[in-house]
């Protein structure tokens, strides 16, 4: 395999979180040397979030959240109450091509690493800033933590069921969102800064990257001037379309059965006879009520019945292998365990990852959602440990001697 | 000023949003982009709408009118042998050709990388689809709801612990052909930077299904750590992380997710004597106690108005957010400021105005150049100009629907 894409490029990380580690995240899987900056005065908050393994919350390396999203980085801790660890930090700049962060606007200014001094120490230097509301307009200043961006894009007032407020998407949606964006958007500067020399400065929106998303509620509102009423899992186009539930899991999990549902959608008519047929109930598909998509439409809420009925009494892996059988689109609703062990597809694929991580040995963590036939792309090695890189950076990268890291670390610098 | 991508050509086999929305994040980096339609019907984009008036037209969907601006437009049918060999001679003058065509409609067509890659060995070929090129799902049929359920985000959303029977909730709109999109973009431009580098090309197979799973925050190591199951029935550890309804029939997202944010919000509802009860004493016994708190914050909620609270919030570092409608969107000062929301007028459509430049770049814009293109605008151009062919051979082409 010859080299991976981004061999030889090197990020400086100032990122914390999700959002800014979703974006690096990328760059390492691309084969960038992304060298996370953080401080153990204020360590990251995933690496004080849970899943930790036996549940005990020891230490700041056991986090699953930090693990999974920090695969493949190294880490530097830097207090920058020391002024030397500025030094160090325009040091690891001066030999980055990426400086990335995602503070609230005004953050990396009043460090002294904003754009313009950034460009100083680096005059080519791609510089990405992922706020929360942008680095212009009245609201700039604006905290955005990664929950409420959800509702703030536009997202929960189009997602709910039927007739119900708003939802939310069941995560920070809006987080690894901005992350990948901001991903493509390094990408694309890296680009034309190997066709020109030059670098440059983007101002990224979560909010903005979020509405990226939008468009079928946005322009139903430009269009027609009406807000879109939720609709739950239906489909304007298709129908029967939904979720239905199956028979629980046959063993509970920590004492609680586990409920299982399936997806199913059905795009047209022939589709429709398919799954009646497949369903045991061939006589549905000419059934006036259900023969045409407008008469499905119209009774969709007895045919959910009708397929509710049918699919409860059937174990969820069961019925989506006779609907694919029949060509229908049915897929489980995976959870974790699921996805982790159930589903040979995922897993045949090699996506999972275990590398050895000294504290939690070789858990399965998620990989990289691509395969490139030409150059390497593999997860090189588990989330580091904080302040992991230190010395190494230092003395390997730096050009700090042995007794200057000594001193440095003496001093606090290297908190 | 060009944009950053303004040298890089891209041919797209795109319907809906997956591949569309990668090769429209380049396009509106100023790549050329030549989206190849199937003849008569086109992208099935086409059909979804919205549409002015709920009418549906091939030329009206605003999902098509915005996920195709900036391209050129050319229809082609690929399964015929006509058809591949004009493919062939546009993907010989690509860096680029990105699709989301469906695996065994692949192999009916015989669009593979090795056939590409002997035209232009330095192309990238970036297929994106929903579950891989490779896998015993491989040939499944599958729409957005059943992708995003696969890839686990589906489970972890819902009505809450009160209410099992309802199921587990889609989020709305093409989630996962948006995230198929923007991850295929990013393994794209990856591929891009080698070639420039190498000389060559190479395959890109993008998972739908694994894009989804990479993102699903904490919840999927939950298993692999704790041998716990994350799903929309667990009850929220911290409080308040809610929406709830104010005066002006707006909703409001309650987050205090940090102590003094809370503090902050206690002194900004006057310090009423009940925030000091022991059994809302921290963020984690708020979240124990939910039911009892709700009724008080639904009280002091229920007298203000969204726009007021979220801008005394703020004003104190709270996060709290709007429950934004399409209509706070399009009318908020803030996105007024930056202009985000674009407009322009298509020849069929009219008006269209849409979500911007999601990436401002200080050296090379973000552009909106041309509005979609109607179904087949660009044959005329694209296979009479560019590639030659005469009057007569499109004739004929169009004709026999190979084009």
């Amino acid at each position: 395999m010859a080299r991976p894409p981004l061999d030889g490029v090197r990020i400086a990380d100032f990122t914390w979180v999700w959002a800014g580690p979703y974006c690096t995240l990328q760059l390492a899987h691309l084969g960038a040397d992304v060298i996370r900056i953080e401080t153990k005065t204020r360590p990251c908050v995933t690496r004080l979030l849970p899943p930790w393994p036996g549940g005990k919350p020891v230490g700041l390396n056991r986090s699953g959240y930090f693990n999974q999203y920090n695969q493949g980085k190294r880490s530097l801790t830097l207090n920058f109450k020391d002024p030397e660890a500025h030094e160090v930090a325009r040091r690891l700049i001066a030999k980055s091509d990426v400086v990335v962060n995602n503070f609230a606007h005004g953050v990396m200014d009043r460090m002294g690493f904003g754009y313009e001094a950034v460009k100083k120490i680096r005059p080519d230097i791609i510089m990405v800033s992922l706020t929360g509301y942008g680095d212009t307009g009245p609201y700039r200043d604006y905290i955005a933590y990664g929950p409420a961006q959800v509702p703030l894009s536009g997202l929960s007032a189009l997602t709910g069921y039927r007739g119900w407020p708003p939802m939310h998407a069941g995560f920070s949606y809006a987080d690894p969102n901005a992350g990948v964006h901001g991903a493509f958007a390094i990408l694309t500067a890296l680009f034309y800064r190997a066709k020109t020399g030059e670098g440059q400065y983007i101002d990224m929106s979560q909010w903005e990257c979020a509405m990226d998303l939008l468009a079928e509620g946005l322009l139903e509102y430009t269009m027609n001037g009406c807000e879109p009423e939720r609709a739950g899992n239906e489909d304007p186009w298709m129908a029967p379309h939904g979720i239905y539930r199956c028979l629980d899991r046959p063993e509970p999990v920590m004492g609680v059965t586990v409920d299982q549902w399936i997806a199913i959608a059905i795009a047209d008519d022939a589709e429709f006879a398919r799954f009646a047929a497949a369903i045991g109930q061939p006589e549905l598909a000419s059934d006036a009520r259900y023969a045409t998509f407008a008469a499905r439409k119209a009774h969709e809420e007895d045919l959910n019945g009708l397929i509710s009925a049918w699919t409860a009494a059937r174990r969820a892996d069961d019925v989506a292998r006779s609907l694919q059988q029949a060509g229908i689109a049915a897929a489980v609703v995976a959870d974790s365990r699921y996805l982790s062990e159930e589903d040979e597809h995922i897993n045949g694929r090699d996506y999972f990852v275990r590398r050895e991580h000294p504290e939690v040995g070789t858990m399965q963590h998620c990989g990289i959602p691509w395969k490139m036939s030409r150059t390497a792309t593999s997860v090189r090695a588990a989330a580091p440990g904080i302040g992991q890189h230190t010395d190494e950076v230092l003395s390997g990268l730096l050009g700090y001697s042995a007794a200057d890291v000594s001193r440095l670390r003496a001093q606090g610098a290297l908190e | 000023m060009a944009g950053a991508l303004a040298s890089l050509k891209i041919v797209e086999i795109g319907e809906l949003a997956s591949a569309p929305y990668a090769s429209k994040l380049m396009a509106d980096m100023g790549a050329e982009v030549i989206k190849i339609e199937r003849p008569g019907a086109g992208d099935r984009a086409r059909t979804r709408g919205p549409f002015p008036g709920g009418a549906p037209h091939p030329d009206k969907s605003g999902l098509f009118l915005y996920l195709n601006a900036n391209k050129l437009g050319v229809t082609l049918d690929i399964a015929r042998p006509e058809g591949m060999e004009l493919l062939e001679r546009l993907v010989a003058q690509a860096d680029v050709l990105i699709h989301n065509v469906w695996p065994p409609e692949m192999d009916r067509a015989g669009l593979s990388f090795e056939r590409m890659s002997k035209i232009n060995p330095r192309l990238v070929m970036t297929s994106i689809t929903p579950f891989g090129l490779t896998g015993p799902k491989r040939n499944l049929r599958a729409e957005e709801l059943t992708i995003w359920s696969a890839g686990g985000v589906c489970v972890l959303n819902g009505a809450g612990p009160e209410h099992p029977e309802l199921p587990p909730l889609k989020t709305f709109g093409s989630q996962a052909g948006y995230q198929g999109g923007v991850h295929g973009a990013v393994a794209t431009m990856g591929a891009v930077l080698a070639a420039l580098r190498d000389g060559a090309g190479q395959q890109i197979d993008v998972s739908c299904q694994e894009a989804i799973a990479s993102q699903l925050e904490m919840t999927f190591e939950y298993w692999p750590y704790m041998k716990m199951i994350a799903t929309r029935l667990g009850k929220k550890p911290l409080q308040p992380v809610e929406s709830m309804q104010c005066k002006d029939g707006g909703w409001i997202y309650l987050c205090c997710i940090e102590e003094h944010q809370w503090k902050a919000f206690v002194d900004l509802m006057g310090n009423p004597d009940w925030a000091g009860e022991e059994i809302f004493s921290d963020r984690l016994k708020r979240g124990d106690n939910w039911e009892a708190l709700k009724i008080f914050l639904e009280e002091y909620v229920s007298r203000q108005t969204v726009l007021d609270l979220y801008k005394k919030a703020q004003a104190r570092r709270i996060p709290f957010a709007p429950v934004s409608t399409m209509g706070d969107l399009l009318n908020s000062e803030h996105l007024k400021a930056r202009g985000f929301f674009v407009e322009i007028a298509h020849p069929v459509a009219g008006a269209c105005k849409f979500p911007g430049a999601p990436l401002k770049y200080s050296a090379t814009p973000w552009e909106l150049r041309t509005p979609a293109p109607t179904l087949g605008q660009h044959n005329q151009e694209i296979f009479g100009g560019r590639l030659g062919l005469s009057a007569a051979r499109l004739d004929e082409l169009k004709r026999t629907d190979v084009i």
